[in-house]
């Protein structure tokens, strides 16, 4: 793996597919090129609503959620498609493919964007990053916008600048020009309700932003109003980590025995600490899934994968050793086992999980999330690492890479 | 064994287990009933769920004709579930209906009787899924496991079910049994080693197949003495075609364990032990003369893994080789 | 045995209990039909031992000779076989004769068949019950009852007992309640004229099955309760169901009886507008939609999903007490709840985000519809 060198000026890139599904639905039928064209929720009923649409159809000013009627009534001539998941899920995939080709560096950040580290890969991050915008709209026919700064924040605003197939560089002297003019509300992390506070204190403006005083943004936005400021001056400390995807959809682990066997025992003790291993991995992504596959392979090399679904999302080495054995022995034909593999799929960040609430056990878990409460609330105040839970410690020297190989997996299962 | 007192004449112990539970309304919710073939398992599982439902027996004798006891032995109780095995092991539908059957309320009747055959077959997920729900408290329900061996279930399933130990049959009074029924002496001898039930001796010995096997065991055993570089090319022009599926070869390398056996035997000079041969046959004396006793004990040993590896779905001809080149050397 | 039967009365019947009969059972004789033959008339009876029906074909129906020529007997066909072969008979009349070897032999015009019976005394014997023990309810008024609540009942084998619905008769009420323990329902009637009192858990399957075959011309199902099955019968028609064995949980406890925030809203309006923030969520089938109440008079449901964006609306209810809210909770339990409720107008109220939420029509007790919400993290 490349190292980050710290103190180099760093060369970021942040690459933004230009009306993704729209593009992907016409790269897969090129008839509809250039047509207004829009993906809907339900295209056969009239209460469906846009999803998103090509540039062709944002030019007769549909947009975004717009009830399906009110879309048809600026474009009578719009062309509505149902959304097809698995078609932009398999173009994703396909694109950060290309991506980590160009670098191990690549930080996905949602299905159609995420930012590369260029800084060691070339010297002219221009003619890289058009031959990129090149390459994938030869090899995928999907154009992208590439936005280039010396961090995340700048390369994301840079990618906003020009669309679509734009290539824009955004410096920090070029601040004064570009950005600080803007409302400060097109800036990224700047939304509705905290616009609105902004303007309580009288920002209206990035470049008010980047002078408010911090002292003042403290007590509308709390540690977040100093962090905005940062941006709003092009001061952004994070790194491009391909650890950060938000998008990981599993974890797993898989030992080959030291031989074949049959031993129910020798099989329970690898399964448990499989689920260990896993359950580990989790944690430290602080995620939780809820399918969870295991996969058998016999000494004759068959393989088999059963997977569950569970209604909840779990965690916990003892939940997923519990539904993993259960799996293994239901399915399991006696022969004698060279490999088991438990994979933790389905796999979601707990911020985006949904914890379905249980009749019979909500009262506890009033409880835990009172607790929970006063710890957001002292965190709030206090900055966000105050109460985080107590990391792994350096024993886990492998899941760095481990989790890479996770998510790299995901694109070589093609 | 159609009676208490059949069974009690065979297996006094287990017999009376039963019946004082019964007569005592003690019963477990879980019993292992484990016996080798034909010592009588299904006889006792299938008494104990007729006395339990039996509405006009005397004493602890079911009447064997009302209309439980009668659909008790076709199969058509509706409270009384016999589950069998399909093939290698109890798959996941039967263990799955298993379940629900637990948790809707008996058909007919307040009880409910569940009767597993081979139950070493359950995996032991399966067998704790069922013996946690026999446990729950208030459950009328009453589960018979049979086993050949319960050696193989775990012995924390073992230690929630009572035990009932059949005691194996007497040799000699079966080899008995087999000659009142017409059977000529030296094969009810043979075949008393091969099952403890009687239908299943009958069969074997009207059996075409098994006949012919006895046969290309003696040719075996002929060719090993006499000649034992030839036994290779026995084995693939002779042995092979005949032994064509693996329970076949199976029951072929038990013919020659028996074989191997009484010439050792021979040695030892215990002659009344000779199962496949009679004291006075030719090739009885060429096998004494061919092979030690210690040669003897080492083919014992080779053809108990040959039975090993056949139940370790290792490749039969690989298996067969290999053991035709250990006797020969 | 022997009977003439005319073929229309006969293959009604025969469909109706046909949908008892599974090919696939642990109980052979269970494969086959059980015809029981009477001087006032003919009974089918199909089971696959979790649910049971007969239905009763009478000699005379209206004036109408039905069953003629009759010797009593009973007998049991196979099913698959007697139902092909009496849809294809060519005549309206149907001869069936049954011989002490239990050959069944089906004469209609030219046509002659014959089959192997068995023997009917092998066929589970079902309860007879006393209609003492027994109590009327209208028919139209027992479907609702089930369609309400059966929806709710858990499909998951972790707790059986949750893959039915209670029923309960208690001072001349009867209550119906299902939970899957993410949501509830739970619908009461009046019942007159009777003292019995019981509970017992129906699995929802056969709920289900029982929901497809009453026929609303019927007026009133008799409703009656064994050690181990229920029992609804109409004129011509029993259906049993098994019992599940176990303890119901006590719900009525675990639901809160104080709300700290009431909406009042039209049902159509709230059901489409959940129904659209469901959309966006609608990817990874964890359909969660939020909702805030704090200003008055509206409401925003939101839904969000990691990959697409957002989706937000407000609406207008007709009325909204207490304090603010936020709640987050399964669109797809919403809309079944809300389409469940049938009734124009209804009330949510509110404990607290963690809390369950109560669901129920504006002016009607009867009914409640519960669910557990989603917390997000």
């Amino acid at each position: 793996m490349t190292k980050h060198t710290t103190h180099k000026a760093r060369v970021i890139f942040h690459i933004d597919m230009n009306c993704f599904y729209a593009s992907v639905e016409v790269a897969h039928n090129e008839a509809l090129k250039g047509r207004a064209l829009a993906i809907a929720g339900n295209p056969e009923e009239r209460k469906g609503i846009i999803v998103t649409s090509s540039y062709e159809a944002r030019a007769k000013g549909v947009k975004t959620t717009m009830p399906l009627w009110e879309a048809r009534k600026l474009c009578p001539e719009l062309i509505v498609l149902r959304p097809n998941f698995d078609r932009y899920r398999q173009a994703s995939k396909q694109l950060f493919k290309l991506l980590t080709n160009v670098t191990p560096l690549v930080e996905p950040v949602s299905i159609d964007e995420g930012y590369l580290d260029v800084t060691d890969v070339t010297a002219d991050p221009v003619a890289l990053a058009e031959a990129l915008q090149k390459k994938v709209l030869h090899t995928l026919n999907l154009p992208c916008s590439i936005g280039i700064g010396p961090n995340k924040f700048l390369a994301k605003m840079a990618s906003d600048m020009k669309k679509p197939l734009g290539i824009t560089i955004l410096r920090k002297r070029d601040l004064p020009v570009t950005l600080w003019p803007q409302p400060v509300n097109i800036m990224y992390g700047v939304g509705d309700k905290t616009a609105e506070k902004l303007q309580s204190i009288g920002v209206t403006t990035i470049g008010e932003l980047a002078k408010a005083d911090v002292y003042a943004l403290k007590q509308v936005l709390g540690i977040n109003g100093e962090r905005l400021k940062n941006r709003a001056n092009g001061i952004d400390s994070r790194m491009v980590d391909p650890d950060a995807v938000h998008d990981f959809k599993s974890i797993g682990s898989s030992q080959t025995l030291s031989h074949d066997t049959t031993d129910e025992k020798e099989i329970i003790a690898l399964m448990t600490q499989l689920s260990e291993n896993v359950s580990r991995r989790l944690k430290r992504k602080q995620a939780a899934g809820r399918t969870v596959q295991v996969m058998i392979r016999y000494s004759d090399r068959q393989t088999v994968t059963r997977s569950r679904k569970l209604q909840a999302y779990i965690e916990s080495p003892n939940d997923i050793k519990h539904i993993a054995c259960d799996l293994f022995f239901q399915h399991w034909n006696s022969e004698p086992v060279r490999l088991i593999g438990i994979t933790m799929q389905d796999v979601s960040e707990k911020t985006a999980i949904a914890y379905q609430l249980d009749l019979f056990t909500y009262k506890k878990e009033e409880q835990k999330a009172k607790l929970q409460s006063v710890v957001t609330d002292l965190s709030k105040k206090f900055g966000p690492d105050t109460f985080k839970q107590v990391k792994e410690s350096n024993q886990d020297n492998d899941i760095r890479t481990s989790f890479q190989k996770d998510f790299l997996d995901d694109f070589k299962h093609e | 064994m159609k009676t208490w007192s059949d069974i009690v004449a065979v297996q006094p112990l287990a017999g009376k287990i039963m019946t004082n539970s019964i007569k005592r309304g003690r019963m477990s919710h879980a019993y292992l009933i484990q016996g080798a073939r034909g010592t009588g398992k299904e006889a006792l599982a299938f008494l104990t769920a007729c006395t339990l439902f039996c509405a006009h027996k005397s004493g602890v004798e079911p009447c064997g004709t009302c209309l439980d006891c009668k659909r008790i032995a076709s199969g058509n109780h509706p409270d009384v579930h016999w589950i069998v095995p399909d093939g290698q092991s109890i798959k996941r539908e039967q263990i799955d209906h298993l379940q629900k059957e637990f948790t809707y309320s008996a058909l007919e009747s307040t009880q409910k009787v569940y009767i597993i055959k081979e139950a070493d077959k359950l995996t032991n997920n399966a067998a704790n899924r069922i013996l946690k729900f026999l446990e729950e408290p208030g459950s009328h329900t009453t589960a018979l496991m049979l086993t050949e061996n319960s050696q193989s279930m775990l012995s924390t399933i073992r230690s929630r079910c009572q035990m009932i130990d059949l005691k194996p049959l007497d040799p000699t009074l079966f080899q008995q049994r087999l000659i009142d029924e017409g059977m000529d002496e030296r094969s009810a001898t043979l075949i008393s080693e091969m099952t403890n039930n009687i239908t299943e001796a009958k069969t074997l010995n009207d059996d075409v197949w098994f006949a012919d096997a006895r046969k290309l065991m003696i040719q075996w055993m002929d060719i090993s003495c006499t000649q034992p570089k030839e036994l290779y090319v026995f084995v693939h022009n002779r042995w092979m075609p005949h032994f064509k599926e693996r329970h076949q070869q199976d029951r072929g390398l038990d013919l020659l364990l028996l074989a191997y056996r009484d010439i050792l035997y021979a040695h030892l000079d215990k002659m009344g032990g000779l199962t496949v041969f009679t004291s006075n046959d030719d090739l009885i004396q060429k096998g004494v003369l061919a092979f030690s006793q210690q040669k003897l004990l080492a083919v014992l040993q080779h053809i108990l893994a040959a039975k090993r590896q056949l139940q370790q779905n290792v490749h039969q001809t690989l298996v067969i080789e290999q053991l035709a080149l250990q006797i020969q050397r | 045995m022997k009977f003439t039967i005319q073929r229309d009365p006969l293959i009604a019947s025969i469909q109706d209990v046909a949908k008892a009969i599974s090919p696939r059972t642990a109980i052979p004789i269970l494969t086959g039909m059980k015809l029981d033959v009477r001087q006032h008339g003919v009974t089918l009876t199909g089971s696959d031992s979790d649910i049971s029906i007969e239905s009763f074909i009478p000699a005379e129906e209206n004036g109408i000779v039905q069953v003629e020529n009759i010797e009593e007997g009973s007998i049991v066909i196979q099913s698959k076989y007697f139902t092909e072969i009496v849809r294809k008979l060519p005549e309206q009349t149907v001869e069936i004769d049954v011989d002490d070897s239990l050959k069944v032999t089906i004469r209609s015009g030219k046509a002659v068949f014959n089959l192997n019976g068995q023997d009917a005394s092998e066929y589970p014997q079902l309860p007879k019950v006393e209609t003492d023990d027994s109590f009327s309810v209208d028919t139209t008024l027992l479907k609702h009852l089930i369609k309400q609540t059966v929806f709710a009942v858990s499909t998951m084998e972790t707790r059986p007992i949750l893959t039915g619905i209670k029923c309960q008769m208690a001072n001349n009420v009867l209550n119906f309640t299902a939970t899957d323990s993410y949501r509830l329902a739970s619908r009461e009637i009046p019942v007159d004229h009777t003292s019995l009192e019981f509970t017992c858990v129906v699995p929802g399957k056969s709920m289900n099955e029982l929901h497809k075959i009453l026929d609303d011309s019927e007026e009133n199902v008799e409703i009656s309760i064994t050690k181990n099955q229920i029992l609804f019968r109409t004129k011509h028609l029993s259906f049993l169901s098994r019992l599940l064995e176990g303890n119901y949980p006590e719900t009525s406890r675990l639901i809160p009886d104080d709300s700290k925030t009431v909406i009042h809203a039209k049902t159509k309006q709230l059901i489409q507008t959940v129904d659209r923030a469901s959309l966006l969520a609608r990817t990874n089938d964890n359909s969660v939609v939020k909702l805030v109440a704090d200003q008055d008079g509206f409401i925003e449901i939101s839904g969000y999903s990691q990959d697409i964006g957002e989706v937000s609306e407000e609406v207008q209810v007709s009325g909204i007490d207490g304090e603010s809210l936020n709640i987050s909770f399964s669109s797809a339990y919403m809309l079944e709840a809300l389409k469940a409720i049938d009734a124009e107008d209804i009330k949510i109220e509110f404990t607290g985000a963690m809390r369950p939420f109560i669901i129920r029509p504006e002016n009607d007790q009867s009914v409640l519809q519960l669910i557990v919400p989603v917390r997000t993290f």
